[in-house]
């Protein structure tokens, strides 16, 4: 059974698109990212997966239920990490986090207590005299007191320091050892890339494709960068299997898939100054789904 | 129970205020009173003065100014205005302060439907009023003795006095309405002083004019005090459009609470 299933999932807002036919299928135990820029429509996703909006068309489940028809069920299971954290400013956190506890089914006291020492939080104060990166922490802590099996991230380390956002992952890397699953949607690459096996790439409402993060890595696009003693004519490199060609006065800048011979051969043809060849990171893959 | 306490808790605050206030401003107009009492040939002068839609408009009648059960009328009117805004304030922020707050992401991603948020909140609010209309009862009889020196028959106090109760649902149900439906409202307040003194207003226009069609439209009119006075009784007429006026609004916020999607901003 998939711990979250989408079928066609579709969303308008009036007559504005939100997302078209997304069929999603993340497994248990999965670290799925879910990655494209603002407004690409991330967010509507996660949001249908959480019944705060109804999808136009199309369905959803979760663990094998329907996210509409039994959303109060669901998530139980589920722990939630908005971008922009946001709670009652009168309270004390540890009043948020106790109220929080409240609404699960299960004694949650002792994982708060660790959840909070390995987040350093202080939990006698009020939420409004806290700092954005502790409001976060707050977040954090509030989306895992439970022990969710699934646990849905919308860009979640906006505000976090560095420290910090590794003492997170980690945190998140130990809940899916224990089989947790988890979808982290963002724009930031490097993070998926940190932490993902899967991932779906979202462009304008639709996803335009899911692949393994290693064979994201790995597929045979290579980048050459080359710095010229002489300039060369315009056409030397309009060739197939090039894409993103940059000439700008004596350097030369491009991506290449295919046989490395072709281009290795026109290469050894000018005069160089350096050259360099390597394998492109994702920021240059996932450009080049946006082409 | 846990989202019905916290709401309790969330609002305990103003509510306690808000009491306290009704309470204080009955004391104020009571004080007033053995002034009037004694001196009623004087009162009656000045009042002949106003010209007499002034006097239909505030509710003057003068020969019920200088008994306690007129002069109460006359109090509740305005503790009625005030406990209104009270009501509309409370019915018009417990739920679309969440979306205004952003904390809609928080709650609405619990284990619970969204009709148990809508019941704990309307509940809660429904306790917070009777709180109000409790303390007030026990209050204001002590004090109609203590500062006015009189009392009025229990039947006829709370007779009118829960005029204040009846006409508190009518604004909560409406600012429930409101505040499921238009969850950006940018300032509660704005909007609720707008609509309790845009119905206040259309109560004044009603009495100036004399018993129109008006009546059926605002709350305000539902209870009239010297009715109430004479017969002992509310006109049940009124009691059914406010019944089914409050089962309208409910059963529509529910309805449309259901169905909505949670935007975010």
């Amino acid at each position: 059974m998939k711990v979250i299933e989408t079928n066609k999932l579709t969303k308008y807002y009036g007559k504005a698109r939100g997302i078209i036919d997304v069929d999603l299928g993340i497994e248990k135990g999965e670290l799925f990212g879910f990655i494209g820029p603002n407004g690409a429509g991330k967010s509507t996703t996660i949001r249908i997966l959480l019944s705060l909006i109804y999808p136009t068309s199309g369905s959803a489940k979760i663990l094998g239920k329907d996210v509409v028809e039994f959303g109060a069920e669901i998530k139980q299971d589920i722990g939630y990490l908005p971008s922009e954290v946001f709670y009652y400013d009168n309270m004390k956190v540890k009043d948020l986090l106790n109220y929080s506890a409240s609404f699960y089914k299960k004694d949650c006291s002792k994982r708060i207590q660790e959840l909070v020492e390995i987040m350093d939080l202080d939990t006698s104060k009020r939420i409004d005299d806290l700092s954005y990166g502790n409001k976060k922490k707050v977040g954090i802590v509030q989306g895992l007191l439970h022990n969710p099996k699934l646990i849905i991230l919308d860009e979640p380390t906006g505000g976090l320091d560095p420290l910090m956002q590794q003492k997170f992952f980690n945190l998140l890397k130990e809940e899916n050892n224990k089989g947790v699953t988890i979808l982290l949607s963002s724009h930031i690459l490097s993070e998926v890339q940190r932490l993902c096996d899967r991932v779906a790439i979202i462009k304008e409402g639709r996803i335009v494709n899911v692949e393994k993060m290693s064979d994201l890595a790995k597929s045979n696009y290579s980048r050459f960068k080359l710095e010229l003693r002489n300039p060369i004519e315009e056409g030397l490199f309009t060739l197939d299997g090039v894409s993103g060609l940059k000439i700008e006065n004596n350097s030369v800048s491009f991506m290449f898939k295919g046989d490395i011979n072709t281009v290795t051969k026109i290469i050894a043809s000018i005069d160089l100054l350096t050259l360099w060849v390597e394998e492109p990171d994702l920021e240059d893959i996932f450009l080049h789904y946006y082409e | 129970m846990n989202m019905l306490m916290h709401e309790l808790r969330q609002n305990q605050k103003t509510t306690i205020i808000w009491t306290l206030s009704l309470v204080a401003g009955a004391a104020l107009y009571l004080s007033l009173f053995p002034a009037f009492a004694n001196e009623t040939a004087a009162l009656r002068k000045i009042l002949e003065g106003y010209p007499p839609d002034f006097r239909k408009a505030l509710g003057i009648t003068i020969d019920s100014f200088a008994s306690i059960s007129g002069f109460y009328s006359f109090i509740i009117a305005f503790i009625m205005l005030a406990g209104s805004i009270q009501a509309m304030i409370l019915g018009t922020s417990i739920v679309s302060k969440e979306e205004r707050g952003k904390t809609a992401e928080f709650l609405l991603t619990k284990p619970v439907h969204r009709s148990q948020i809508l019941t704990a909140k309307l509940v809660a609010a429904l306790i917070l009023i009777l709180i109000t209309n409790v303390v007030y009862m026990i209050s204001v009889p002590l004090l109609l003795n203590a500062i006015a020196g009189a009392t009025i028959a229990l039947k006829t106090f709370l007779l009118l006095s829960l005029t204040l109760f009846f006409v508190q649902l009518f604004f909560l149900g409406l600012g429930f309405l409101i505040s499921v439906s238009a969850p950006k409202i940018r300032s509660v307040l704005a909007v609720s002083l707008t609509t309790v003194f845009g119905f206040y207003t259309a109560g004044i226009l009603d009495s100036i004019i004399g018993n129109t069609a008006i009546r059926y439209l605002t709350p305000f009119k539902y209870f009239d005090f010297s009715y109430i006075v004479k017969n002992g009784s509310y006109e049940i007429r009124f009691m059914v459009i406010e019944v089914v006026i409050l089962i309208l609004a409910i059963t529509t916020s529910y309805y449309i609470y259901m169905k909505r999607d949670i935007r975010s901003t």
